[in-house]
């Protein structure tokens, strides 16, 4: 989007935004990011999978073993590694219409609006995160795995750490968000997200 | 407080929050845990519930469907088989008054039945189709009314991710509900040009067109076999998707596997596809999947504390205990879904209200099916209604034509809400038409 550049003080002002944006986020961006790759490839990887179990049941009669539960175990992967993603750039479900007119007609009341709403995503984020390591620590410690004995096994620990890791990638994604409503002057929810032109290009 | 006066003040509370802008999966899920915390008296059982329904909710085999559907409608998006489509309808009916709006309902049936989202529909059809028509002299308003409008048949036409999330809700079968909306999704669209037509005789200012056009259009003089090497491709991948579970050979998920498998490789014959554009899309499928599973696993926490606190069967038991029919059910319940379809998308309205209903209408001895049919249809209504109709705002964004306002699109898409609700009530009359396919 091609906003009009401002100048004076506001100039100054959006450019140090931009320029604290950078080196608060930078980092987390990246880490981000690179789970946000990482679930992207397995969701293709899924894909090709179901489509060799169902080749190889109905053509040689020989599917893939265990494929419920990794098709299982990948759902979870997948969800929590692009989780952090979707919220960074914008994309958690919201109703922001209220938002939005008060970051446009009444900045202070929107950005406490937006502030509190940040921070209730940070509570509940810490929650679900304080619960997730809760259940990492149990499947390491009683050897918790899926499937059937003798015929494919998997420990249930790697996915329970993916779901640490993207709940905790979540909730710093929330902490990032609510400094921006503290630092910066939003005017829209989508200035506050690192927000990507809607894309399902048709050409 | 009882248990059911928790119940029903956390349902408003998380209502009132999410009006007021905060995310919904935050809402549901924070709500429900303070709520099940209050309920049983101790915060270890609402740890424990929670922890649970984010490791346990999404991991069934059946959640697959939603990336796979998913990743099929945005590589069939990008391979431009809407733009194929198109081409055929307006071969087919641009002599008729109205008939480039009515080849616009017909090609958006025909793609919705490859994807499975009526967003992506919109911006589809809002690059391809408005401009055509504009061009054709046919009004703004009219214009982008018809693309709204018939964007909604992409969830209503299988495969559809509300009908997945509905089926997921409910235990039903996922191929039972892809089945259950071909009947009424191709009873919107012919209601849809029925009424074009009539709008162009009734209304000719609102609806504009008549114009003939330049006439160099490439669809114009469309030879048998152009009209099948653009047709051929969603012919195949109908047959895989659809054929494939009425047939009963594949699961839902391997359906949606194959139709991407598929679609990727009509896309790279159609040389539509780059190693960007197919990062692109699995990175939008992440977001997608991403949104909606961990809405899901929000909502599922919520079903359990409105079910700790016995609010659906009292709610069940006190609509029947009323007295009232199943039909004044139904109409309390539309207008219910309707109204909050105006502020929450409808993903979100099925997660809400439909497990506080399901009680009730089981004691009917209703088809479940049938129901989350009303549900779908009656949530997508939403979408073309301000003050936040989605389907109007993806238009407004992806059109970016300052001279077409959103009051604009609203306007142009009343009229096919209209017909959406008198389409609705004839499918609340008679529910054959949403089972006999199953």
């Amino acid at each position: 989007m091609a906003e009009p550049a401002p100048t004076g003080p506001a100039a100054d002002q959006t450019e140090r935004a931009s320029r604290q944006r950078g080196a608060l986020s930078t980092l987390l961006n990246g880490g981000v990011s690179s789970l946000n790759a990482l679930g992207s490839v397995w969701i293709f990887f899924l894909m090709i999978l179901v489509n060799c179990d169902a080749f190889g049941r109905t053509l040689f009669n020989n599917p893939v073993e265990g494929v419920i539960e990794i098709i299982e175990l990948s759902i979870v992967g997948i969800v929590f590694l692009q989780l952090a993603d979707a919220t960074r750039v914008g994309r958690l479900t919201r109703s922001d219409g209220l938002l939005n007119f008060t970051l446009r007609r009444a900045r202070p009341v929107g950005r406490a609006l937006g502030l509190l709403w940040e921070t209730l995503s940070i509570v509940f984020m810490g929650i679900v995160l304080w619960g997730s390591v809760v259940l990492l620590i149990g499947s390491v410690r009683n050897d918790e795995y899926v499937g059937a004995d003798g015929v494919f096994t998997f420990p249930e620990w790697p996915v329970k750490a993916v779901i640490v890791i993207g709940c905790a990638a979540t909730f710093l994604q929330f902490c990032v968000f609510a400094v921006r409503y503290i630092r910066e002057q939003p005017d829209s929810t989508q200035a506050v997200a690192d927000a990507m032109p809607t894309q399902t290009s048709e050409i | 407080m009882t248990g059911v006066e928790i119940g029903i003040a956390s349902v408003i509370l998380i209502v009132l929050l999410i009006y007021a802008g905060l995310y919904i999966t935050v809402a549901l899920g924070l709500v429900s845990f303070v709520g099940v915390w209050i309920l049983r008296g101790d915060v270890e059982i609402a740890m424990s519930l929670l922890s649970l329904s984010v490791a346990g909710t999404v991991s069934h085999e059946v959640f697959a469907t939603v990336p796979l559907f998913a990743l099929m409608g945005l590589i069939v998006s990008q391979a431009g088989l809407g733009k194929d489509v198109y081409d055929v309808a307006n071969h087919m009916f641009y002599k008729v008054a109205g008939g480039l709006g009515i080849a616009t309902v017909a090609a958006n049936a025909v793609f919705a039945s490859i994807t499975g989202s009526s967003i992506a529909s919109a911006s589809v059809f809002t690059r391809i189709s408005v401009p055509e028509m504009r061009r054709f002299g046919y009004t703004a308003r009219f214009s982008v009314g018809v693309v709204a409008g018939s964007s909604v048949l992409g969830m209503l036409i299988p495969p559809s991710a509300l009908l997945i999330i509905y089926a997921i809700v409910t235990e039903q079968s996922v191929g039972h509900m892809f089945l259950a909306g071909i009947i009424p999704g191709v009873l919107l669209a012919v209601a849809y040009s029925v009424a074009i037509l009539l709008m162009a005789y009734v209304a000719p200012k609102f609806v504009g067109g008549g114009d003939v056009g330049p006439g160099d259009e490439d669809w114009r003089d469309l030879t048998i076999r152009d009209v099948v090497s653009k047709l051929m491709p969603i012919v195949v991948l109908v047959l895989v998707v659809l054929g494939g579970i009425y047939g009963g050979v594949v699961t839902p998920v391997e359906a949606g596997a194959a139709g991407s498998l598929a679609a990727l490789i009509i896309a790279l014959v159609k040389r539509k596809m780059t190693w960007r554009g197919l990062w692109e899309v699995l990175v939008e499928t992440g977001h997608i999947t991403a949104t909606i599973l961990f809405l899901i696993v929000a909502a599922s926490m919520y079903s359990r504390m409105i079910g700790m606190a016995g609010l659906p069967t009292l709610f069940g038991e006190w609509l029947t205990g009323q007295g009232y029919q199943l039909a004044a059910i139904m109409v309390l319940y539309v207008i219910l879904v309707i109204l909050l379809g105006t502020i929450i998308d409808p993903a979100s309205i099925i997660l809400i209200v439909v497990p506080l209903f399901l009680s009730a209408i089981e004691g009917f001895g209703s088809s479940l099916v049938w129901f989350g049919i009303i549900t779908v249809v009656a949530a997508e209504i939403g979408l073309l209604t301000p003050p936040l109709g989605i389907a109007c705002f993806v238009i407004k964004s992806t059109l970016r034509d300052p001279t077409i306002s959103l009051k604009d699109i609203f306007i142009g898409a009343f009229p096919f809400a209209v017909i959406m609700l008198l389409v609705l009530i004839v499918l609340i009359a008679y529910p054959y038409l949403s089972l006999a396919l199953i």
